[in-house]
């Protein structure tokens, strides 16, 4: 894709919304944290310094064989 | 028939202990309640498989004892004691510097914490621990604070204290320094841990690391030696030498070697720092007690006017030698000799410069010479002790050189212990806090020197001794054993009396539990023996019985160096309670005068020290009573004490009675026949002793012991072999190899483990064939295989080789199946970690206001990583980030280039999205800079796949057949595997036919069956005993069934042997194996294809290969392979003067010749003449400068391998020429 000039953007950018917190799970006390894009990563409930991310809730479809 | 009286206990084993509490006592029986309780309720008291932690009790009882209090690191703070640095330029004249004030400097205390949160961090409110598991998760270090108390003084002022923080330490799991230590299963459950968690390992970085055992001599035992090459180390000196590896109280040791000399001179050699040094034994005789020739001449042989005297003219005529040429050095008195010993070696030893040489004399006794006898505040009796051990050394030493005692094996258990990882940690931690205080005399010369040598009664030193002169010094000793741990090299100023520097610490990996268990019971012993070509220190030796498996040794460049112990070997991890024993042999009768001859008295010594010498008679009466006395429990005499009776022998090993009684022993449990009860045996006496194997092979009068069970000699994995006793020993030794290699159950904590790469079985069953200890072990936690109907038929064609074929139906229903977890770390903070680290310079995420194509988000969530559950393929974005830096106006991370980066699955196969991590910071306070992800690659049984069955019978799928086309019994039953018969006429594993019977007859009735090796004898046959429940069950005797053609329905002509055998699946499997190339990358400078599997490379066709293809004659496969598919290449060559390199391609424009001939666009510069201007336009040709030339023009185009014209070039840089011929 270098040097071939103009590409227009794949995806309208107001969709991105990248300040929206986004859930995950605490690994010690399992309480769901809500995170923005450059927060401190530990659990607000307990301080825990492992949070995990939840499975996603979009489709996962693929040709199971 | 009546089955063995052993087996029919197991079935009526389900008993409760008297006592309420988790029941540890387990049978051969499946125990599925039992074991379903436990699972679901996990005891809440105490683990329900003691021996499982009492297999790995040597690596945390090891660990525990350099904290505890009186503790190994408290002994060897003590040997560091107090270092004494002058102030003043050392450079200036003694004569016109003032007084030198002495400052000491010593460490009272060390104290290790638990592993705890910073003080930074200011958000946890609930627990500030930090456990095992979270350092598995953020793929960090356990480790905890270590702070040591440093105490000062200048000259003989009050101590003054200062606490240092000296780094973080890494703590081993479960022991006393890890929150984990007393849970009990219930509560490890709740803290992510396995129910049966062990430890004894470190986390380094997220991985399971541990120190291995290592093999080292016997301490404390003075051991004849020959060794050729000790002849090169002088003059006069022979092959002959005493060796005794002298050890403190603090584990660390001092070797100390005498050496014969022709003329019977005896020297004493010591290495100190890496250093060798040789002093004449006499000087230190002299310098350890006040004594006189006529002494040492009695100690050496025997009083004047004794028995036997006139026999040992040998030793008498040498010790006049000894004493004769020591006059030489005009030394006398002790005083005098030490003064002497202490001028030479003060600066050796870094005694403080205002020591005597007498003191540093002092001091060199107490370090070097024979340190186990005294090393701490060395008494005149201690120093006494080592006075006499010298000379019995002597005495030894001359007797081996008269010929008239053998070798010790250095080679065999009998002298050697072990070094346990606790010990050889806490060495190391003491070395280096050694190295630490001793380092603060260079920081003091350097400030001094800047500050124009103060002295240290001046302020100027009080206020800068913590802040300019300890801050200087290398305080992280965390950071030093972190690095051990991690890399297994030994960074050692005095290398510990050690064979070897790296290879100290391996992974733990949790491929299954075998593996996992093995690392904890594997003994090395020592990369140094590696390297030798003797194959003697490999050997299997009859003094290993019962405490090293004969069984579990790898095949190839380890076997025999890395062992494994027999499961109830034990290793003493303290020391006993001796203090009565000196008093007991002196009752018994032992005096401190010794006659000349061997024959008349004999030495009684325990742990290296001398108590005496009595009769041979009396040392057995002495042996036999404490021996008596230690099992019987009276006396203060203790069980797990050693007592070695070497009886007098005609050239033979050195008689006397050794007693030992401190760690790292081995040892291992016994009946002790007159009392019946359990006793401890070790290897030093086991030699000398009559233990029988079992019941019936005891002699009367003869036998002392009997050993409780005859499995006790095999490992836990080799325990595990069904019917090993049936089997072609290499067999058993295969299948410890490959029980190691097993997918099967790591653990259950899987969901909190991050191992780089992960094995799983998910359809493990409990073996139906099982030995009596599988259950104690507590292996149904940690299934490994499969029971599968085998029937052993040639049928389909596809099983020859040791291919097997497996029934398709049955690969449907599961088995075998498997999956691989593999775990990536995406650190942002890494690739900037040479600068400083502490700023962010990267987030996860697209970048604001930056592209995002739509390919990207296939598996990337909004906030940069992976959906959980979704499915990658190769090169799958699966994060992406951005560059950042901080406002320092709104304290926000803004991204200013829009850029976003991303990162890709980089593997071949397809896997899933299993869990994702974020890694906070131990602070608490910084944002996302490293995800974890966990993929889960689905891997179902194919063809090439890699199986076994538990009697080193391997095999690979090479087919799987439909299950229609599949023999089947008159029963209706369809065999789930077949294997080829010729598996089994060479290879003779007769207990895989027997655990096929014991394996059908236990599933026709339910039960499980014991298969412990040794159960059964020629009277009493397996075959007898398991044909019989077959035929009650209503099958054929033998195992043998008729069997029926799946494809035409037709009987088989013979009956086909078919039962119950668990299979494994190895970790082998195709899809990390197959290599295929077509076309790909080459290498750069020879145009040949490149190697490796990763990189799409090719397999070598080599010289061997190329032989056997020229000997087929398949010339044109040869071309292909060689030229076509490899650097096929065309050149211009100039055909007269043969060259390649001449040649050069016209530019565009020229060469274009009529038509009718054929085109050439090169030339050969070599053969052209400059045009001189007047030749025809059409033979002028031009070169990429310009220049113009005529002739030239006889070249041709040749298909050369790229690598000639490679050769040709490097030949031409060294001035040779390559002409070839081209014809026609």
């Amino acid at each position: 894709m270098s040097g071939q000039g103009y590409a227009p953007p794949t995806r309208d950018l107001s969709t991105l919304n990248y300040e929206k917190p986004v859930t995950y799970s605490c690994g010690d006390c399992a309480s769901k944290v809500q995170l923005k894009r450059g927060d401190p990563i530990r659990c607000l409930q307990c301080g825990h310094r492992v949070l995990y991310k939840e499975r996603t809730t979009r489709m996962v479809q693929f040709e199971a064989r | 028939m009546a089955p063995p009286p052993a087996r029919m206990s197991t079935k009526t084993a389900t008993k409760m202990t008297t006592k309420t509490g988790t029941d540890t006592q387990w049978s051969t029986g499946f125990n599925t309640v039992r074991r379903q309780k436990l699972f679901s309720n996990p005891p809440t008291d105490h683990t329900a498989y003691p021996m499982l932690a009492a297999a790995i009790e040597p690596h945390v009882h090891s660990f525990n004892a350099i904290f505890e209090p009186n503790g190994l690191l408290e002994k060897g703070l003590k040997d560091i004691g107090t270092k004494v640095f002058l102030d003043g330029d050392p450079r200036a004249d003694p004569a016109d510097a003032p007084q030198r004030n002495a400052l000491s400097v010593r460490i009272r205390e060390v104290i290790l914490q638990k592993p705890q949160i910073p003080p930074s961090n200011k958000f946890n409110v609930r627990h500030r621990e930090i456990l095992p598991s979270e350092c598995r998760e953020r793929h960090s270090s356990y480790r905890g604070k270590l702070t040591a108390r440093l105490e000062y003084k200048v000259n003989n002022g009050p101590w003054k204290e200062a606490p240092r923080e000296i780094g973080q330490m890494p703590i081993m799991l479960r022991s006393n320094r890890c929150h984990l230590q007393n849970m009990s299963p219930a509560e490890l459950v709740l803290h992510k841990e396995e129910s049966e968690e062990l430890g004894g390992y470190f986390i380094m970085n997220g991985n399971e690391k541990l120190i291995r055992m290592l093999v080292v001599g016997r301490r404390n035992f003075p051991m004849a030696i020959i060794r050729p090459s000790f002849v090169n180390r002088g003059n006069t000196y022979t092959k002959f030498g005493i060796q005794i590896r002298s050890v403190r109280p603090d584990q660390t040791s001092q070797t100390n070697v005498l050496h014969y000399l022709n003329d019977g001179n005896v020297m004493f050699r010591f290495s100190w720092r890496k250093n060798e040094y040789l002093v004449p034994v006499i000087m230190i005789l002299k310098a350890l007690a006040q004594t006189n020739d006529k002494e040492i001449f009695e100690g050496i042989v025997a009083q004047a006017g004794t028995k036997g005297l006139d026999q040992k003219q040998f030793a008498i005529d040498r010790v006049e030698v000894l004493l004769r040429t020591y006059k030489a050095y005009n030394l006398h008195g002790k005083a005098n000799t030490r003064r002497y010993l202490g001028q030479r070696f003060k600066v050796v030893l870094q005694a403080p410069e205002n020591m005597s040489d007498e003191d540093a004399g002092t001091e060199f006794l107490r370090k070097i010479v024979l340190p186990h006898l005294g090393s701490h505040n060395v008494s005149v009796n201690e120093d006494l002790d080592k006075f006499k051990l010298l000379l019995f050394m002597i005495r030894k030493l001359y007797a081996l050189a008269a010929g008239d005692c053998a070798v010790d094996n250095p080679d065999a258990v009998s002298n050697h212990e072990i070094l346990l990882g606790g010990f050889l940690y806490g060495m190391i931690l003491k070395e280096n806090l050694e190295d630490w205080v001793n380092s603060i005399r260079m920081q003091i010369l350097e400030w001094g020197r800047m500050n124009n040598w103060p002295l240290f009664t001046s302020p100027q030193f009080e206020k800068d001794f913590i802040t300019q002169i300890m801050r200087r010094t290398n305080e992280n000793i965390g950071n030093k054993l972190e690095y051990f741990l991690s890399t297994g090299n030994l960074v050692s100023s005095s290398g510990l009396d050690l064979q070897q520097v790296s290879g100290y610490t391996v992974v733990a990996e949790k491929i299954n539990f075998f593996r996992f268990i093995s690392h904890f019971r594997m003994v090395h012993r020592g990369s140094f023996f590696a390297q030798l070509k003797t194959t003697t220190v490999r050997k299997l030796l009859p003094e290993s019985w019962g405490f090293l498996c004969p069984v579990h040794t790898p095949d190839g460049s380890p076997c025999g160096l890395l062992n494994h112990l027999s499961h109830q070997c034990k290793i003493a991890t303290h020391n006993v309670d001796v203090t009565k024993i000196p008093q007991l042999v002196t009752q018994l009768g032992v005096k401190s005068s010794s006659l000349a001859m061997v024959s008349d008295s004999v030495t009684v010594q325990l742990d290296g020290r001398v108590l005496g010498f009595c009769t041979p008679k009396q040392a057995l009466t002495i042996h036999d009573t404490l021996r008596y006395w230690k099992v019987e429990g009276g006396h203060d005499v203790p069980l797990e004490l050693e007592i070695g009776y070497i009886p007098n022998s005609n050239g033979g090993q050195y008689p006397g009675v050794y007693m030992f009684s401190q760690a790292a022993r081995m040892y291992r449990p016994v009946k002790y026949l007159p009392l019946g009860k359990l006793d401890y045996v070790g290897p030093f006496e086991q030699p000398f002793m009559s233990i029988s194997v079992t019941e019936p092979e005891i002699v009367s009068g003869e036998s002392t012991h009997v050993e409780f069970d005859p499995t006790h000699i095999l490992s836990i994995v080799a325990n595990q072999t069904p019917f090993s006793d049936f089997n072609q020993s290499p067999r058993n030794m295969y299948q410890c190899q490959m029980g190691k290699q097993t997918m099967g159950t790591p653990g259950t904590a899987t969901r909190y483990r991050t191992d780089n790469k992960s094995y799983r079985l998910q359809t493990g069953q409990t073996p139906i064939v099982r030995s009596s200890l599988y259950n104690d072990y507590g292996l149904d936690n940690f299934p490994q295989g499969t029971n599968v109907v085998v029937a052993v038929i040639s049928y389909t064609g596809y099983d020859m080789d040791d291919a097997m074929i497996i029934n398709k139906s049955v690969h449907e229903r599961g088995f075998g199946h498997g999956t691989i977890y593999k775990t990536m770390k995406i650190d942002l903070a890494e690739a900037t970690r040479g600068r400083s680290s502490k700023n962010v310079t990267k987030l996860f995420g697209f970048a604001p206001k930056g592209l995002a194509k739509a390919e990207w988000k296939k598996a990337v969530d909004d906030d940069g990583l992976p959906m959980v559950g979704q499915r990658i393929e190769k090169d799958t974005v699966i994060a992406v980030s951005h560059t950042v830096t901080l406002d320092p106006l709104t304290g926000q991370y803004v991204n200013r280039d829009g850029e976003t980066d991303v990162h890709k699955y980089k593997d071949e196969e397809v896997a899933y999205v299993e869990e994702v991590r974020l890694i906070g910071s131990e602070d608490g306070n910084m944002p996302l800079q490293a995800i974890s992800i966990k993929f889960r690659i689905p891997r179902a049984p194919v063809i090439g796949d890699k199986f076994s069955s538990r009697h080193g019978q391997k095999g690979v799928c090479s087919q799987k057949w439909p299950a229609i086309d599949m023999p089947f019994t008159e029963s209706g039953m369809q065999p789930d595997v077949i294997i080829n018969p010729h598996a089994f006429p060479s290879r003779m594993t007769i207990g895989m036919f027997v655990e096929s019977l014991a394996g059908k007859s236990g599933a026709l009735h339910g039960m499980a069956q014991d298969s412990t090796p040794f159960k059964f004898d020629e009277k009493d046959t397996a075959v007898d005993y398991f044909g019989h429940q077959l035929k009650k069950a209503g099958y054929n005797y033998y195992g043998n069934e008729p069997m029926y053609s799946g494809i035409t329905g037709e009987e088989l002509a013979a009956d086909i042997y078919i039962g119950l055998v668990y299979y494994q699946r190895l970790r082998h499997m195709v899809n990390d194996k197959y290599q295929v190339r077509t076309t790909g990358h080459n290498n750069r400078l020879t145009g040949q294809p490149i190697k490796g599997r990763k990189k799409g490379g090719g397999i070598r066709v080599g010289e061997m290969e190329r032989d056997a293809l020229i000997a087929h004659g398949t010339a044109f496969l040869l071309q292909d392979r060689l030229m076509n598919c490899s650097d096929y290449t065309k050149a211009w060559i100039c055909k007269s003067c043969g060259s390649f390199l001449a040649t050069l391609p016209l530019p565009v424009g020229f060469g274009k010749k009529r038509s009718g001939q054929e085109q050439r666009n090169a030339r050969c510069r070599r053969c052209a003449t400059k045009a001189l201007g007047w030749e025809p336009m059409g033979d002028i040709w031009e070169d990429g400068t310009g220049e113009r030339f005529v002739g030239g023009d006889n070249v041709a185009v040749v298909a050369v391998p790229g690598v000639l014209k490679y050769l040709d070039v490097e030949l031409a840089a060294m001035g040779i020429k390559m002409k070839f011929k081209v014809e026609p």
